[in-house]
């Protein structure tokens, strides 16, 4: 069965059943991918910082680009959409590199460990992670399997 | 922000500086085009060029002081080693991999091309300009672009976008440069464009 691709971008996430493959790139940003065997259904957010709580959450500023804001917006989306509940769900983080070598902060670092953080406030169990490293990302999360494709920058393919 | 003619101008001009400024020290014509100037979503933008999965070498500056831009210039990897062999005036095809003298191949060319952007502005429109040191990413193009982005996408959810690509003359090397004004900035650009 052909797949349809969909492209998630910074501060965004997606919704969507299977055949769909939601895919991205990362460098430090983590992508947290949700997924239902049962209902073959998933999600990818593409967050950016760890927490809305440092002033730069304005009005209108998007809530898809922090872990606390964005991993409960889109379990709720994906609830209304496809009825996943929180027992039918698990969770795959990709991401956050230090490409930047000369940026004393390891935001990358900072960002998974708030995912995780409040993945397990929800009750969302994480499965599996690649995260870390000094190069970007390329993942692909296929709904219809619930894998995910990931390519760090010079190496090979990895199936999580 | 309205993008009107004024402000293409302006782009336009800084780009044309830009250009000279590699000719002259590559010592080959280089032709630098706006391809286009528009207001972006930050989640769109970054989901279309997500799309692509080329490796890049890219090289990124702050331009701060009077008017703060975001400044990135990229190129295929390959192409990279021909920037490389011209810089340091090698026979073209002498470098074919990847290396400390690409990274600074593509370095040296961001730092030509944003200090021609910087005098347009200090020298036509006497507004103060500082240019930070160039970080330099070989990457997939999503990842470099990722980077690039992240500080605008922190404190906004729209930028103005500047995208060229151009030409290095006998050589078919495409380039691509970007740049983009910090919020603030757009006003500026607004002032100046409104008094031409």
């Amino acid at each position: 069965m052909n797949s349809q691709e969909i492209v998630v971008g910074i501060a965004d996430y997606k919704v969507a059943k299977a055949p769909v493959v939601l895919s991205t790139n990362l460098g430090s940003c983590i992508a947290v991918c949700l997924y239902s065997s049962l209902h073959k259904a998933g999600s990818m957010l593409h967050i950016i910082l760890p927490d809305s709580s440092s002033g730069i959450n304005k009005d209108g500023i998007k809530t898809a680009k922090f872990a606390d804001t964005g991993i409960p917006e889109m379990f709720n989306k994906l609830q209304q959409v496809c009825g996943v509940g929180i027992n039918d769900c698990v969770a795959k983080l990709f991401g956050g590199a230090k490409i930047l070598q000369q940026v004393s902060n390891n935001i990358g670092q900072a960002n998974e460990i708030a995912a995780r953080a409040v993945l397990k406030q929800l009750g969302i169990r994480v499965v599996a992670a690649k995260t870390g490293g000094e190069k970007g990302y390329r993942v692909k999360f296929d709904l219809i399997t619930g894998k995910v494709q990931c390519q760090i920058f010079g190496e090979e393919i990895m199936e999580y | 922000m309205a993008i009107n003619k004024a402000l293409k101008f302006v782009a336009q001009l800084s780009i044309d500086k830009a250009s000279q400024a590699l000719s002259r020290f590559i010592r080959v014509g280089a032709k630098i085009e706006m391809d286009d100037i528009y207001m972006a979503d930050i989640s769109e933008i970054t989901g279309k060029l997500s799309a692509e999965s080329d490796e890049v070498v890219g090289a990124f500056i702050d331009l701060g002081g009077d008017v703060k831009f975001k400044f990135l210039f990229f190129v295929n990897a390959q192409d990279s080693c021909l920037l490389a062999d011209l810089i340091l005036r090698r026979p073209v095809g002498t470098t074919t991999t990847y290396d400390q003298y690409t990274s600074s191949a593509v370095q040296e060319i961001a730092n030509i091309l944003s200090c021609g952007i910087a005098s347009v502005f200090t020298s036509d429109f006497q507004l103060g300009i500082t240019i930070s040191p160039p970080t330099v990413i070989h990457d997939f193009v999503g990842t470099v672009f990722l980077e690039y982005f992240m500080s605008i996408a922190v404190e906004q959810n729209e930028v103005m976008m500047i995208e060229t690509t151009f030409k290095i003359v006998q050589q078919n090397i495409n380039c691509h440069m970007f740049i983009i004004p910090d919020s603030k900035t757009e006003k500026v650009l607004s002032y100046i464009s409104n008094t031409l």
